[in-house]
């Protein structure tokens, strides 16, 4: 006998059941989330949890959340599908636009089963509530897939025209993302009872991620070249799976393990939840950090106190710091010698170089920002340093702080000045060498604001560690205000990519900007770091 | 020399942890600190060592019938879950806390003597600490909260997760170390407490408050701290 015929007030109330949850799941994040947020935070009780206005205002963002995230990632998906098929030479849309279709989903399909993915709702459902397996997964799966469909369908019969789709082909679509999903979860199934194997889909292996890619290449570069097969091919291949989707479905109705299956999905995950209430993602961070310490043997240090203290770490976290930087610039080198090689055989790529040192210097706040250690830095410094010695009193001692504030900022300008060196000289030798300038300033205003834009980052990231220590104990990233420099750091080096100004003028101002900034921002550190800089309970 | 709490005050939003704590530590003493889940125990360790500020009182050091503001290094605190930096080995860290207290420690000896007094075998000493055991950890913890010979020393359950050798080893330990400093220890083992303490104080209602011993017997004892904490949870 069918679960499903077991009652349908059954397989209702689990419908009910785990929609309470998932919203009192997501509700209480965004209640969590608002009082991360400073100003606001201070403002709400710390009985958030249970006011009503609050709980209603939260259960109206969730509803919208599940919404946009049911479409958005389809929507971009299928503007993606579509947008290839104007790009690509073929002048036969359909055929292209389906052959897309096909190869995607079916990669899809077997990338994200959504039934192999462990969330966290499941593991609060089927592991601390203990729900039972069989039907929380089914109305689970089902609610998915309801999802996928409507998804598929809408989003089919408005672009599908633009892809000279007829009516019946695209209706055919949400059947056959629907048929490939429950073919690929059927066939994992009997993978897992013939195999005892789980395949836990956010730890794959090489041979995944070697498939991945050889799909993708095949879907997205293979029409480059015009090869693809015709749209009979991949309609038949669609009506084939909608066809292996209806047989699959008993399997996964009746499949009689789901709880062993997730049981194992979620072993490594439980022992972790075990160990210290710490959360996963703060544990691997804590993981990923620890690893980046060096176990080479040879590493020592002739230095006393703070600077011994800081020499064996930069040199145990070479990988992460000096290597990544030596990296880097390794690869701006090559860039910049590929230009100057380029110009003598394509004047016109001479002149975009020209124009682009010209015009386009605040392109390059952004890509400073984008490879700038300073994260990784202050990340690595605290998970592997500052964590346990904040809690020795003699660490906190405001001279002692400073003193080691001093060379640990020292430190991260010069690992972050040698690529910088290499683009603010490149852009300059590839300025001369594109036909120069009327105004020799130019070159050394190009070389003196590139440097001070990676002196910029580095002071700004060392100071918000230091002023805001945004990391619990545990390594949990607790700090609102943390957030949202970060994100506001990031939103202004993206916005700046789009402005276009004289390098004179922009160079000029990011000079002046990044040297006032530094010396505030270091007065700010002196005054206020040793009341901030501590450990957060 | 003694350790004077004056009215220390915390709260959080509406929670009142620490109403009026007033009590008066002497050197010399270990003082076995119990309360019941969430009583405060580590939020008073916390204000103490100034990791988190209070919201009114003060507490000083008295030496010599004279009060002062306790400074960093008068404090040593040992927490639950050692923290060591991972990615020195045990002698970088002893080495490195050596060099910024050069001057400041008195009869400094070589390094090896104090691994060998804490039981750290030398084949450990050269490790990365990022390879090293709970106890292990707990140990290079403790060393390093003891060469200091601070005045005061915390101590949030530090036996607790140790394997019963090394906890015998580090009750040795401590005896040893009392004479001349505040040792505050917390935990929830009360045999340990009775058996380890030289008094028992009550963390409750978010006041201070000594268990007097005077003739009872140990099981007697126990039975007094028992009632008198079971009877918080009726307060």
């Amino acid at each position: 006998m069918g679960r499903v015929e077991a009652g349908g007030a059954a397989v209702w109330k689990t419908l009910r059941l785990t929609f309470a949850l998932r919203n009192t799941y997501r509700v209480n994040s965004i209640l969590y989330a608002l009082k991360q947020i400073p100003l606001i935070g201070r403002l709400l009780p710390e009985t958030l949890y249970g006011e009503r206005g609050l709980k209603i205002f939260a259960n109206v963002v969730s509803v919208f959340w599940e919404i946009i995230a049911a479409f958005s990632g389809k929507s971009i998906y299928f503007l993606i599908l579509t947008g290839a098929v104007f790009l690509y030479p073929s002048p036969d849309r359909q055929g292209l636009f389906l052959y897309l279709m096909t190869v995607c989903t079916l990669i899809g399909g077997f990338v994200n089963t959504y039934m192999f993915n462990p969330s966290k709702d499941k593991y609060y459902a089927l592991i601390l509530l203990r729900m039972e397996a069989g039907a929380y997964t089914l109305v689970n799966y089902g609610y998915e897939l309801g999802k996928l469909f409507v998804a598929y369908l809408l989003f089919g019969l408005l672009l599908g025209g633009l892809a000279d789709l007829q009516i019946w082909q695209r209706l055919l679509l949400p059947f056959f993302a629907v048929g490939v999903k429950l073919f690929s979860a059927a066939s994992l199934l009997r993978d897992y009872k013939n195999k005892g194997k789980a395949p836990n889909e956010n730890k794959a292996g090489a041979l995944y991620w070697l498939i991945l890619l050889l799909g993708l290449s095949a879907a997205f570069g293979l029409p480059i070249l015009e090869i693809f097969w015709p749209g009979i091919i991949s309609l038949i291949i669609m009506a084939g799976f909608v066809l292996a989707g209806a047989f699959s479905l008993p399997a996964i109705l009746h499949f009689p393990a789901y709880r062993q299956l997730y049981q194992e999905l979620f072993a490594d995950w439980m022992n972790q939840m075990d160990k210290k209430g710490v959360s996963k993602a703060a544990a691997a961070a804590r993981k990923q950090s620890e690893k980046a310490i060096s176990a080479d043997a040879g590493i020592t240090s002739s230095r006393k106190g703070f600077e011994y203290l800081n020499e064996l770490f930069i040199r145990r976290h070479q990988r992460i710091l000096w290597k990544a930087s030596r990296n880097i610039a390794a690869v701006c080198l090559l860039l910049v010698l590929a230009a100057l090689a380029a110009i003598p055989f394509f004047p016109e790529v001479g002149v975009v170089i020209n124009q682009m040192t010209l015009q386009f210097l605040p392109y390059f706040v952004f890509i400073m920002y984008a490879i700038n250690r300073g994260t990784s830095f202050t990340q690595a410094l605290f998970m592997n340093c500052d964590n346990s010695l904040l809690t020795y009193a003699f660490y906190k001692k405001p001279g002692d702080l400073l003193k080691l504030f001093r060379i640990r900022l020292r430190e991260i300008i010069r690992i972050n000045l040698l690529p910088a060196f290499v683009i603010g000289v490149g852009l300059a030798v590839l300025l001369f060498a594109s036909g120069g300038t009327d105004a020799p300033s130019h070159y050394a205003v190009i070389v003196v604001s590139i440097l001070c834009m990676s002196i910029f980052f580095s002071v700004h990231y060392l100071m918000i560690y230091y002023l805001l220590q945004p990391y619990t104990v545990g390594a949990e990233l607790k700090s609102g205000t943390y957030r949202i420099v970060m994100a506001a750091t990031y939103l202004v080096c993206w916005f700046l990519m789009r402005v276009q100004m004289p390098t004179l003028i922009f160079g000029g101002m990011t000079i002046v900007f990044c040297v006032v900034y530094s010396v505030i921002a270091c007065v700010a550190v002196y005054r206020l770091a040793p009341k901030t800089f501590k450990l957060r309970m | 020399m003694r350790f004077v709490i004056e009215h220390l005050q915390k709260s959080y939003e509406t929670k009142t942890v620490l109403r009026d704590v007033d009590f008066t530590f002497e050197s010399g003493k270990i003082y076995g600190l119990l309360g019941r889940n969430g009583a405060g125990k580590t939020t008073l360790f916390n204000c103490l060592n100034k990791d988190i500020r209070t919201d009114g009182g003060e507490f000083r050091l008295e030496v010599n019938g004279e009060q002062r503001e306790v400074l960093p290094d008068d404090i040593g605190y040992v927490l639950s879950t050692p923290t060591v930096p991972e990615f020195l080995t045990g002698r970088e860290f002893l080495k490195f806390f050596m060099d910024i207290h050069e001057g400041t420690i008195e009869d400094p000896r070589p390094l090896d003597v104090y691994f060998d007094e804490m039981n750290i075998e030398p084949a450990d000493r050269d490790k990365l600490m990022k390879n090293y055991s709970h106890g292990m950890k707990n140990k290079m913890q403790m060393l390093i909260n003891l060469i200091a010979r601070p005045n005061i020393l915390l101590m949030d359950e530090p036996l607790t997760s140790l394997d019963v050798v090394t906890a015998e080893e580090m009750k040795r330990l401590l005896r040893s170390l009392k004479a001349g400093r505040v040792t505050i220890f917390s935990t929830h083992l009360l045999d340990l407490a009775v058996d380890l303490c030289d008094e028992i104080v009550l963390l409750s209602h978010g006041q201070l408050e000594a268990v007097d011993k005077s003739n009872l017997d140990d099981q007697e004892f126990k039975e007094k701290i028992i009632e008198a904490l079971r009877e918080e949870s009726h307060g």
